[in-house]
């Protein structure tokens, strides 16, 4: 395997994770909460798409379409009745809440799903022709996916630009007292968010399921990743988000494939401490 | 009921201890394996406290010290170094390691850093997988030294009565007083000359090394430790949730929350195989949601505690916090 076909799987690896960080990230910018369950709706949205390929072997990106209105309950459902209970407190009580309930609505998650699902791991066998370039092996599913996820964050890149929710999103994220004054309801931008974030995530989920295996218990090693990523690429930008995924992607692969499969889950940590020490603002963040 | 003077206190603690002591001589083994389990998870909890109760750093990560210790006492015992060296080996091993992540951890704040320790957690699991010959990887390690449970029993209540007694120090100094402003609001406190990354720093190391020399304990009385077993998600889960149940920045908070747990642990877990994560979920969400002081700040408690005259450290929280709670 040649080094670009190695670059190549880690854009698509980076691409994936780009999705459900970015997700992360604006519910962390409007919300003021770290949703430590945020891998769990991706590991929900890759069981789901499993389970609508098994009952009707369909193309991925049609599940995609399926099971969008599942999760547009599901995160409703987690915001109102984990999250929403804990706004109004005084900040360090909304911290230490916001911890508490979000891990465990994480491990709830996951241990549920692991009992009801049993521990073993799946992946959607959908395969499609492959393309040839320049010695370069690349499965046309995954270039589709990869166009796919580019197109979907250039679609938020301007639905944050252009309407009045997305706008909102980036006033609250810069400076909430001031959103708040200029008469933007915070509550409901808050929720529309938090959908927007999970749904992304559930999203990658089922790109994930398609490209890679999936457990009951990735969940909470993916949101350590994606805050890894939220942290390398500064907060609340999308580009930053993208770029971090990248980054992280490619390293991934190419020490996955020189040094060890083993080693690869672990340079998001050392890549968070490095970037910890050198550059703390985040790679493309302002001081 | 103020009046109970400190005499009377001190001699029904002792009571209290001696009893404990003598227990294991008059019940049986079981009894004694769950009240030596008790006090590593009392451990555990009161070392989390130190840093994530005082300084309102929830350190996710917490059971890492728990992990290291018991890995290097594995690793030095298996090099016949006796049990001595291999316990201070894994002390100082924990405390370096504690050293060398504060500098990068500690510009992290809040959530961020809660996350970031968990993070830890999953890496130190990798490294334990990976570094096979010096872990053993997944086949774990096998620890030569024999002991005898009496031993273990004594070593971890020892160790027990001193952590509590470290963190009750901890309370009653300036020491504690500086901890407690940081929680409170950090720039003042650094404004109010507080250098709060050293305080932040002796914090995070005073609660490495009894959670470090528990894992030492824990890995002695195994015989036989794994990833899983001293690294797991499981095991990182039982200082925070103890002391957030408990209620945290007391002492007595992380040990009400240890007592309460592993008595349920006992009742409940013992008979039910699977979803033992589920449950941390549930109790944690409900600590969120309904109870973020912890039991320690509930009326009843507050009522028992108030008669053995220990409440004033509560009132250390803001009075805007104390109004939610």
């Amino acid at each position: 395997m040649g080094f670009l076909q190695i670059v190549t799987s880690g854009l698509l690896l980076g691409g994936v994770y780009a999705l459900a960080a970015f997700g992360l990230s604006i519910c962390w910018g409007v919300l003021n909460i770290l949703n430590i369950a945020h891998g769990e709706f991706l590991m929900l949205g890759a069981l789901a798409a499993y389970g609508v390929y098994a009952l009707l072997g369909i193309n991925p990106f049609f599940i995609v379409l399926a099971i969008i209105p599942i999760f547009l309950a599901f995160s409703f459902l987690f915001e109102k009745l984990l999250i929403r209970p804990i706004r109004g407190r005084t900040e360090t009580e909304i911290l230490v809440a916001s911890i508490l309930v979000t891990l465990g609505g994480a491990l709830l998650i996951e241990d549920v799903t692991a009992f009801l699902w049993g521990k073993s791991f799946t992946g959607i066998p959908y395969s499609m022709i492959s393309l040839q370039v320049g010695g370069v092996v690349i499965p046309l599913i995954r270039l589709l996916i990869l166009a796919f996820i580019l197109a979907l964050t250039w679609v938020i890149h301007f639905y944050l630009k252009r309407s009045y929710t997305g706008k909102a999103i980036q006033a609250i994220t810069q400076n909430r007292e001031g959103a708040r004054i200029v008469g933007i309801n915070i509550i409901r931008i808050s929720m529309i968010t938090f959908i927007i974030g999970t749904s992304l995530a559930a999203i990658a989920g089922v790109f994930y399921v398609v490209l890679y295996s999936m457990t009951p218990y990735m969940g909470l090693s993916l949101t350590v990743k994606y805050m890894c990523i939220v942290v390398l690429g500064g907060l609340g930008s999308l580009f930053g988000s993208f770029a971090g995924g990248l980054i992280l992607g490619i390293t991934e692969s190419i020490i996955g494939y020189y040094v060890g499969s083993d080693w690869s889950p672990t340079v998001a940590f050392f890549a968070l401490v490095l970037i910890l020490l050198l550059r703390p603002q985040g790679l493309f963040g302002r001081k | 009921m103020q009046g109970i003077s400190n005499k009377i206190k001190i001699i029904f603690f002792l009571i209290v201890i001696a009893v404990i002591a003598f227990l294991p001589t008059v019940t049986s083994q079981y009894f004694s394996v769950f009240l030596y389990q008790l006090f590593i998870y009392m451990i555990l909890a009161i070392s989390y406290d130190i840093l994530g109760g005082y300084t309102g750093y929830m350190n996710l990560g917490h059971s890492c010290f728990f992990g290291i210790g018991g890995y290097t006492f594995a690793i030095l015992a298996n090099k016949n170094l006796g049990l001595l060296v291999s316990m201070v080996g894994g002390m100082g091993a924990a405390a370096c390691f504690g050293l060398a992540i504060s500098y990068p951890f500690f510009r992290l704040r809040g959530a961020y850093f809660a996350l970031a320790n968990l993070g830890l957690i999953i890496l130190l699991g990798l490294l334990a997988h990976n570094l096979k010959p010096l872990t053993g990887g997944a086949d774990g390690l096998f620890i030569p030294i024999p002991y005898a449970l009496s031993a273990v029993y004594y070593s971890s209540l020892l160790l027990c009565l001193l952590t509590i007694l470290l963190s009750y120090r901890i309370g009653k100094s300036r020491f504690g007083l500086a901890l407690v402003s940081i929680r409170a609001d950090e720039d003042v406190a650094n404004a109010f000359g507080i250098n709060p990354y050293w305080y932040k720093l002796a914090a995070l190391i005073l609660g490495a090394i009894p959670a470090s020399l528990a894992g030492g304990i824990f890995a002695w009385a195994l015989t036989y430790i794994n990833p899983d077993s001293l690294l797991g998600i499981e095991i990182a889960l039982v200082p925070v949730t103890m002391a957030m149940l408990g209620g945290t920045g007391f002492v007595a908070g992380p040990i009400l929350g240890s007592l309460f747990i592993s008595v349920v642990q006992e009742l409940v877990w013992t008979k039910l195989p699977y979803l033992h994560l589920a449950i941390y979920g549930a109790i944690l969400i409900l600590i969120g949601l309904y109870m973020p002081g912890g039991l320690i700040r509930t009326k009843a408690f507050q009522r028992t505690l108030s008669r053995l005259g220990l409440t004033e450290r509560l009132y250390w929280y803001s009075p805007k916090q104390i109004s939610g709670l």
